[in-house]
């Protein structure tokens, strides 16, 4: 079906009701989407149709047999019955045959009471069994955060499907094997994500979380409905809670997915006794002092619109330094793009056929980045074009071509990039003049990157339609940010490109978009959830203590530019912002009584915080809160000369946090804690004269680091990867570039 | 041979039981009688009924084994709930009647799981399974009866009786590689294109080119022709390929290669083409020695120097050729012509030898004047070695020297005239005229209709029912050509219509070269005299097209030099076999086929797809899908590839659209 053909509407009639849909939908879309039921045990919305069940099966007038609608499509006319005595029986009798090897023994499973086998056993009355076959013995497997059991598993390959087609991690495969068939783990030393979107899917108890198995049942928990605070996407969760206790979280996997971050780093809250006075008070004393608010991204929008508030009131600096880069990145982007933000979005990159990312080790940045790409990749076998200085090997099975440039160079790709996509026929001329006179073989030989790579790119795009540009933290961070930004704008103004620029933390677009950021710190720094002469801190090592984000109600702006909420976990006794910022005369009795000040001129939009949706529609659309408004700005800004490119020779390291680890926040949660590695190549050992397993030293942005080496030898070069999510209140503090050089200091084992 | 005395295939129902022989009646299906060699088959089982060979047939026991057979096929397969479990059941419950432990109940069951199986399973198997087994169940009720009644086992349940089961599909039993279809289809609408293409590898190794340039007979078998379009099966095959291509993964092997074995034996391939690089590569796989001499310095037979880089692009094809080549057991040397007397010393040498040297001798159209030495006559092979060797390895110079705005005629009609005609269009010649004796509706079925429409809107100019009865000259230039005309006329009596030429009808056509591409032939002076090899009428190297071994004891041949010219799929399909009997043959000197291959070619002789079956349990009218193809303006003048091949929502919806057509059938001997 090519794009261009207009698609066609057509009529079907299912159990008498007439219906509407866009041709290409299957029969069991269309009746789901008019709110008629049709059982089904292997269908998941958010994969395509895997067809293993059979219970999904209809009758249609006319056509002989029965028609398994959740992969066929409906065509014009047809007339669909849905149930029928005949129907009924065969149903009955998958359930029955389903049951054959299932112990059945719901007291001591896990799942029981939100068990599909459970239900459907009941509601196709299948209290007899008529079937019966010997029984293969079976042993629980351990997957790390969750555990397999063959047993229950009733081979439905929803887990294969979303491992597959959403994680694209292809981790899971099926062993075949008749009624001994299983699913296996192919990736569990390497490569596994542990992102339990599997287990998220699984409808029966087969795949639970080891953590979690036995520990409460499911029906005495409270679902708090929530976003997840770790990264930019501000994934839909609930956490689920019993006596002031976080048990797990779950999501609305139908239609939604999460990482591991989000599935298992959910117990980072703060604990407190109660309201300490003292600190408080202390607090307000060095307010008065202070000049300036040091702060983490990973706060609300309503924490940053009353930061914000108080610059106004009080004149203190404001320094994010996760926040700044992004936001004179976006801020130079739209001078020359005319637009308020970026274009794309998640739905932009999953539904595009080619991706370009550049400057973001995506699988770490941010996850959903990275499943974007990779229902690209299997649905749409998107060409994906990794740009950037380390070939992740990790994405080998979605990448079509990987583009390794010199670190540094940023701003001379961006300029190889926008002079071979930018076609010149719509430009004005001075930019026209600025692409022809690029020195293409100097930026070329400098960044590293061959002209014929750059052309393979372009070939990439043949008739295809529907790209995508994503960026990411590097070029945030890299000095000549503006520019960079500038080029990518031309990018995303005079071709086909939508861009994405993923937030570089949790809140970057709302801090980006709320705050006047300043530069410098002052004399005196107030740090939240950052280090500073008196620290505001939800980690629970400063001089007053703060809720954690679970611990808060809020909202944030996502990757999307959706502003999505998020609700009170756990219950947080002691003094919160906007404690601090009334007895500072910003007064509210509520922080979410900032939500619908949020700024308009930005493109929110004034709604408060209570008028907020916090679900999913019938077909999947995610209703939460709302989309920024786009407007048009001022594009009349130029483009700078490229400058000289920086070389790196020698040692290098990339700050990147492992998959799953964000933040401290995310270090914090127990079932996530991990010790972090210095990664580098066998080249990088040589070059740094160490071994795997050596513990080295060094210091990067006044952080003193003790680090045991590892060779991972799916890395090349001699760019080591380093993380700073082990490093409480001072990993907030990096606004340097992504890359530094290196002096090691090394000790012997 | 023995007699037919009951069978329900295909609909017919034939109950010879007690009847005499005149009484007798007879099956209209070339059914499996005749096992192998003087082993005689008791009967037959299969997706489309039951046909037993002698009266004293356990009828409960063949159902059982069918049923086990189908529980053993479904342990490799297991992807819906109605086969897993309803296979097991289906077995469990058979055995227990056989075994005489069954009940009156254990039939009903039989029934109701049979029904469930037959109206639900995703694959045709699962649907088809039951049906023979409920028909021995009706007409052969006594003997479960008796095992019920008396709680005793059927009357072979113990004697040793060897069953042997195959399965197939329609599809797969029409394409001469037999290439498991319903898997890499599978593949495909999984996203699973790692599987997709393990699953083509297992008899096609070249995956990229068959996903590209096969002529794809097994669509004029695929059973979605009865529902309304037949899928495109040979597209499908791509993306597996380029999954493997693009993400610059590890080969993708059917199974590990074995180490060498390094015990002596070895094999001498004459030829590197698909037939060539197929045997080696399922030799090498096993870890056989394989030695390949190659007249060319580049590789890949015709496919590389005939079939152009807009169809085939050379980058694709030299995967699957690298995949062949880069195997341990493999060497290759290139630039090596064979000749009788090297043939010679090679067969000494090696413990087996494959001729696999196609036919690349272009033949002559027999006009009158016809000479090979005349300027602008110039034979389709040597034609496209010069287009190929120049566009695809820069050897040799551009053909677009002697054909730059030039008028070209093409005799022919088949793949090899098409080429010439799309080749001679971007080397840039003014006018391209293609004669061929036959009409549109041959053409196309001897080539595709995408590939004869194409050329029409690249500006060939086709003209039928027609053929050259002399060709002119001055100096020994060619300048024109005297043309026949051409007429179908109906045989009074009932026969085939006759081509008839019409009086009056000659034209001339003036022009600057003359391509014959009528079709090619082999060489066969490189086959020592002294051999005597025995040859078909066509003049191709004789085999008896089951294990391909040469009148020559250890000398063998697949491929264009034993068939003729044919496609790639063939050459490939035979290699695969010969390999197979090659496999055996060098270490027990002996010329056999497995069970297998045997039942392959009884599926092939009894012919799987069944053109007035009617398919119900799936929705009608979904359309095949089209993949884009470059414009006329885009690909006119260069050598881009034209098809782009399907989008990933394409691939998905024509791969949701195959019905999975397994088939499961069995002999007992
Ligand atoms: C122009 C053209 C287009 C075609 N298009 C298609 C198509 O679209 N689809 C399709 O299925 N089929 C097509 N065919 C047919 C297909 O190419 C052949 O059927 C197929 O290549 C046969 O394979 P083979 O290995 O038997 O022989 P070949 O491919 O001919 O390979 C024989 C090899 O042996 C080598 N050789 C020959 N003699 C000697 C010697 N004495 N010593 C050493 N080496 C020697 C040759 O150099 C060659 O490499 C086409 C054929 C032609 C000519
Ligand atoms: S945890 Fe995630 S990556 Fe691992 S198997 Fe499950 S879905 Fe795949
Ligand atoms: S583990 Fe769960 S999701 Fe996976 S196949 Fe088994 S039952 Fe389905
Ligand atoms: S960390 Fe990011 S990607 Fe993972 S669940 Fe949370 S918001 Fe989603
Ligand atoms: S529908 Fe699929 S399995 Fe059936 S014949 Fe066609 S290609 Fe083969
Ligand atoms: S190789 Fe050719 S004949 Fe065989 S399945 Fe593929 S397209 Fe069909
Ligand atoms: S929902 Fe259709 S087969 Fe399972």
């Amino acid at each position: 079906m090519s794009k261009d053909k207009e698609i066609k509407m057509i009529t079907v009639t299912i159990d008498g009701k007439v219906c509407q849909a866009p041709y290409g939908k299957t029969i069991l879309q269309i009746a789901r989407e008019n709110g008629i039921y049709i059982p089904t045990m292997c269908y998941l919305t958010k994969v395509k149709p895997i067809a293993s069940c059979r219970m999904c099966v209809v009758e249609i007038e006319g056509v002989e047999g029965m028609i398994l609608s959740c992969q066929e499509v409906a065509t014009e006319g047809i007339h669909v019955t849905t149930n029928t005595p005949q129907l009924y029986t065969q149903r009955q009798n998958i359930m029955k045959l389903y049951d054959v090897n299932h112990p059945l023994e719901c007291g001591v499973c896990d799942k029981s009471g939100e068990c599909d086998l459970q239900n459907k056993t009941l509601e196709f009355n299948v209290a007899t069994q008529n079937f019966t076959t010997r029984e293969p013995h079976r042993t629980v497997e351990n997957w790390g955060f969750i555990s397999y059991d063959p047993a229950l598993c009733i081979m439905c390959e929803k887990c294969v499907h979303v491992c597959n087609e959403i994680v694209g991690d292809e981790s899971l495969a099926i062993s075949v094997g008749g009624y001994k068939s299983t699913i296996v783990n192919k990736n569990l030393e390497d490569g596994c994500h542990e992102c339990g979107e599997c287990m998220s899917v699984c409808p029966v108890g087969a795949l639970v979380s080891t953590h979690f198995k036995y520990s409460s049942n499911a029906w005495e928990l409270t679902k708090i409905p929530a976003a997840c605070s770790h990264c930019s996407s501000g994934c839909e969760l609930s956490y689920e809670v019993k006596q002031d206790k976080i048990y797990r979280v779950t999501n609305n996997y139908e239609f939604s997915s999460l990482c591991g971050a989000g599935r298992f780093g959910y117990d980072f809250e703060n604990r407190t006794n109660g309201k300490d006075e003292i600190d408080f008070n202390n607090a307000l004393d060095a307010f008065a002092k202070a000049d300036t608010i040091r702060f983490s991204a990973t706060i609300s929008n309503e924490e940053a619109l009353i930061l914000q508030r108080l610059k106004e009131a009080k004149g203190y600096k404001l320094v994010c330094d996760e926040a700044k880069g992004y936001q004179d990145f976006l801020k130079a982007y739209s001078s020359i793009s005319g637009k308020s933000l970026y274009s794309g979005d998640l739905a932009t990159i999953k539904s595009s056929k080619v991706i370009v990312v550049f400057g973001s080790m995506v699988d770490s940045d941010n996850p959903m980045v990275k499943y974007a790409i990779s229902t690209a990749s299997k649905q749409h076998r998107a060409r994906v074009i990794y740009v950037h200085p380390i070939e992740d090997a990790n994405l080998s099975n979605i990448v079509t071509q990987y583009i390794k440039y010199e670190v540094g160079s940023e701003e001379g790709v961006a300029a190889l990039l926008a002079h071979a996509l930018v076609d010149r026929d719509n430009l004005d001329e001075d930019t026209k003049a600025f692409l022809d006179n690029l020195d293409i073989g100097n930026l070329s030989a400098e960044s590293n990157v061959g002209e014929e790579e750059i052309d393979a790119l372009v070939q990439s795009l043949g008739k295809r339609k529907d790209f995508t540009l994503v960026v990411g933290a590097d070029l945030y961070s890299h000095p000549r940010v503006e520019n960079i930004a500038k080029l990518i704008a031309l990018i995303e103004k005079y071709t086909s490109f939508d861009t994405v620029a993923i937030p570089p933390a949790t809140n970057a677009l709302g801090v980006a978009l709320i705050c006047e950021l300043d530069n410098q710190v002052g004399e005196y720094t107030i740090g939240y959830n950052s280090r500073g002469d008196f620290t505001l801190s939800a980690l629970g090592e400063g001089d007053l203590d703060m809720p954690s984000l679970n611990q808060q109600e809020g909202t944030f702006t996502t990757i999307n530019k959706q502003v999505v909420p998020t609700n009170v976990a756990l219950e947080y006794k002691g003094y919160i912002l906007n404690d601090i910022a009334s007895a500072l005369g910003v007064k509210k009795q509520y922080t979410i009584d900032y939500t619908q000040e949020l700024p308009i001129d930005k493109g929110y939009q004034g709604v408060a915080f209570d008028d907020l949706k916090i679900d999913f529609g019938i077909n999947g659309e995610d209703l939460r809160g709302y989309r920024l408004q786009t407007h048009g700005v001022d594009s009349n800004s130029m483009l700078e000369e490229i400058a000289p490119l920086p070389t790196y020779d020698g040692l290098v390291l990339y700050r990147a946090n492992s998959i799953n680890q964000f933040s401290p926040f995310t270090h914090k949660a127990k079932e996530l804690q991990s010790q972090e590695f210095l990664k580098g190549s066998n080249q990088f050992a040589l070059a740094a004269k160490i071994s795997d397993g050596d513990e080295v030293k060094f210091e990067l942005d006044g952080i003193k680091y003790t680090r045991v080496f590892k060779i991972d030898t799916s890395m090349k070069g001699t760019v080591a990867i380093n993380p700073t999510n082990d490093k409480g209140l001072s990993s907030t503090l990096v606004s340097s570039y992504r890359y530094a050089k290196l002096i090691l200091d090394v000790q012997n084992k | 041979m023995s007699a037919v005395i009951f069978s329900t295939w295909r609909g017919e129902f034939i109950d010879n039981r007690g009847k005499s022989p005149d009484e007798s009646s007879e099956s209209g299906f070339k059914l499996p009688q005749n096992y192998h060699g003087d082993v005689t088959s008791k009967a037959f089982i299969g997706w489309d009924g039951v046909a037993i060979f002698q009266e004293d047939v356990d009828a409960l026991r063949l159902a059982t084994e069918y049923a086990a057979q189908y529980q053993v096929y479904s342990e490799a397969c297991g992807r819906c709930a109605p086969g897993r479990w309803g296979g097991r059941i289906l077995y469990d419950l058979l055995d227990k009647i056989a075994r005489g432990e069954g009940s009156y109940a254990d039939t009903d069951h039989l029934k109701e799981v049979s029904q469930t199986m037959m109206l639900t399973s995703k694959c045709e198997i699962g649907r088809t399974v039951p049906k023979p087994i409920l028909d021995l169940m009706e007409h052969y009720w006594e003997q479960f009866r008796d095992a019920i009644e008396h709680q005793k086992p059927s009357k072979h349940y113990h004697d040793d009786i060897k069953y042997i089961a195959k399965v197939t599909a329609p599809c797969t039993d029409m394409c001469p590689a037999l290439v498991d279809i319903p898997a890499y289809i599978e593949g495909v609408r999984d996203m699973q294109f790692g599987d997709s293409l393990v699953a083509t590898r297992q008899t096609m190794p070249l995956a990229h080119t068959c996903g590209r340039v096969c002529p794809h007979p097994c669509e004029d078998a695929c059973r979605r022709a009865n529902l309304d379009e037949p899928i495109s099966i040979m597209e499908l095959k791509r993306l597996g390929a380029d999954y493997e291509t693009d993400h610059a993964l590890p080969w993708q092997h059917p199974h590990p290669p074995k180490p060498l074995r390094n015990d002596g034996k070895k094999v001498a391939i004459i030829g590197a083409g698909p037939a060539g690089l197929s045997a080696a590569y399922y030799l090498a796989l096993e870890g056989i020695k394989v030695d390949i001499f190659e007249e060319l310095p580049v590789n890949g037979g015709e496919v590389a120097v005939g079939v152009p880089q807009y169809r085939m692009p050379i980058e694709k094809y030299q995967k699957d050729i690298d995949l062949v080549l880069e195997l341990e057991a493999v060497d290759i040397y290139n630039n090596h012509r064979v000749d009788a007397e090297r043939l010679k010393e090679i067969e000494e040498e090696y413990d087996a030898t494959l001729l696999a040297f196609g036919a690349r001798l272009s033949k002559a159209v027999r006009a009158k004047n016809e000479r090979a030495d005349m300027q602008g006559y110039w034979g389709a092979i040597a034609m496209l070695d010069k287009v190929n060797l120049w566009s695809k390895y820069g050897i040799g110079s551009p053909a677009s020297n002697e054909l730059k705005d030039k008028t070209v005629v093409c005799v022919g009609g088949g793949f090899t005239s098409m080429d010439v005609v799309r080749c001679s269009v971007r080397e840039g010649a003014k006018k391209v005229i293609m004669l061929y004796r036959r009409d549109e509706k041959t053409i196309i079925q001897n080539t595709t209709y995408e590939e004869y429409h194409e050329a029409v809107e690249e500006g060939v100019e086709f003209i039928f029912h027609s053929a050259i009865e002399e060709i002119f000259d001055e100096n020994n230039q060619l300048k024109k050509l005297l043309v026949n005309r051409f007429e179908l006329m109906p045989d009074p009596e009932g026969g085939r219509p006759q081509l008839v030429k019409v009086e009056g009808g000659d034209f001339e056509i003036e022009c600057d070269y003359l391509i014959p591409a009528v079709s090619q032939a082999l060489d066969t002076h490189i086959l020592p005299k002294e051999w005597g090899l025995a040859m078909t009428s066509w003049d191709s190297i004789q085999t008896n097209g089951k294990d391909y071994m040469t009148s020559r004891p250890g000398l063998f041949a697949a491929g264009d030099c034993e068939y003729g010219p044919m496609t790639i799929v063939n050459a490939v399909g035979q290699a695969k076999r010969a390999a197979s009997v090659i496999s055996r043959y060098i270490y027990d000197g002996k010329v056999t086929l497995l069970d297998d291959e045997i039942m392959e070619d009884h599926l092939a002789r009894l012919k799987v797809y069944n053109k007035d079956e009617k398919v119900t349990g799936w929705m009608p009218g979904l359309p095949r899908m089209v993949s884009e193809k470059l414009s006329v303006q885009e690909r006119i003048d260069n050598n881009r590839e034209v098809n782009l091949g399907f989008t990933g929502e394409e691939a998905l919806s024509e791969a949701q659209r195959c019905m999975r057509c397994y088939y499961i059938s069995m002999v007992a001997v």
